[in-house]
């Protein structure tokens, strides 16, 4: 039954989240101004910022829910730590995938190995290796515990990379939102890029549910299999 | 003396005819300092547009793939369930 509302919930969720996205393709396009160096290829930002935001949101709650499994041994914050792996992965990509395209525009190279880009590459190969290390073992206990301890050491990485532009020189500009003295960008730039970013955050929230619903009717297949096996 | 008149005409048209060159020449040359040079105006392309396209597809892919396969994990658990 709480998989069944789980479903639902995520379904609503990302349903919402997807009209927010058409909503904010819209913004984007036809209602923000247009950044007067870089162009129209700055309008990557509003998708490209969001997508990062979310992966180290995704990342840092499988991180959270990983260390309280480790401590608690509950099944159901392994399988939340799962499914947010997943979906920081899938973000993750998005970053690594839209970063280039703008970079390639506006620095003239699709990638360089400067501080941001390297140590989100890290991050990202960290929780694919989360995956890996979760199936490596024959004891499905075993695998659950490794990847913990490897999604608490991905998380690690993620204050290093905000701070990244700051403490090294960088191709990155310097935070233009989150910092001490408030934003510095222009208030139609900064209305769409918070609204792309409740929108995925929406989005995020809405298949997280939708993939913890799917976790929970694996654990009861499990369940059944085992039963059915004594 | 019709034809030193029509010579001194035909001399005078000259002169205000290249004067108006010159000056026309002279402006044009400051005027074109002004734009864009050829090359610049070569860089000038669509790719940017292509660039923001692309990424805006890749998003929607994505997410998209990520919803799709979801749904497919969870019909086929549900199908073995039955």
């Amino acid at each position: 039954m709480a998989t069944a509302g789980m479903r639902r919930g995520g379904t609503a969720l990302t349903l919402v989240g997807l009209a927010g996205l058409v909503f904010v393709y819209w913004m984007s396009f036809f209602w923000v101004s247009t950044e007067i160096n870089q162009g129209v290829v700055q309008r990557i930002f509003y998708v490209h910022v969001p997508a990062a935001w979310t992966s180290f949101m995704a990342f840092g709650f499988s991180a959270l829910a990983s260390a309280m499994y480790l401590w608690l041994r509950d099944d159901r914050l392994d399988r939340a730590a799962l499914c947010a792996a997943e979906g920081g992965l899938v973000f993750g990509t998005i970053v690594l995938t839209t970063g280039p395209l703008w970079g390639k525009i506006a620095w003239g190279t699709y990638w360089t190995w400067e501080p941001r880009l390297t140590l989100t590459l890290l991050l990202w190969f960290i929780f694919v290796g989360y995956f890996m290390v979760r199936n490596s073992t024959e004891d499905p206990e075993k695998g659950k515990r490794f990847a913990a301890v490897v999604a608490i050491i991905g998380a690690l990485d993620i204050p290093f990379i905000h701070m990244s532009v700051i403490w090294f020189r960088s191709l990155h500009p310097e935070p233009v939102v989150a910092k001490p003295d408030g934003p510095s960008l222009p208030a139609d730039m900064l209305t769409t890029l918070l609204t792309s970013l409740a929108v995925f955050t929406v989005i995020f929230l809405g298949l997280f549910l939708y993939r913890y619903a799917l976790e929970g009717l694996r654990a009861e297949a499990d369940l059944r299999s085992r039963s059915t096996a004594t | 003396m019709i034809l030193f008149r029509n010579r001194v005409w035909v001399a005078r048209t000259v002169l205000a005819c290249a004067l108006f060159l010159l000056a026309t020449a002279a402006v044009g040359a400051q005027e074109i300092q002004g734009l864009p040079r050829p090359t610049a105006l070569a860089s000038q392309s669509l790719r940017p547009y292509w660039h923001v396209f692309a990424a805006y597809a890749i998003v929607i892919t994505l997410i998209g793939g990520w919803a799709i396969s979801i749904g497919r994990r969870l019909r086929d658990l549900e199908d073995r369930l039955r």
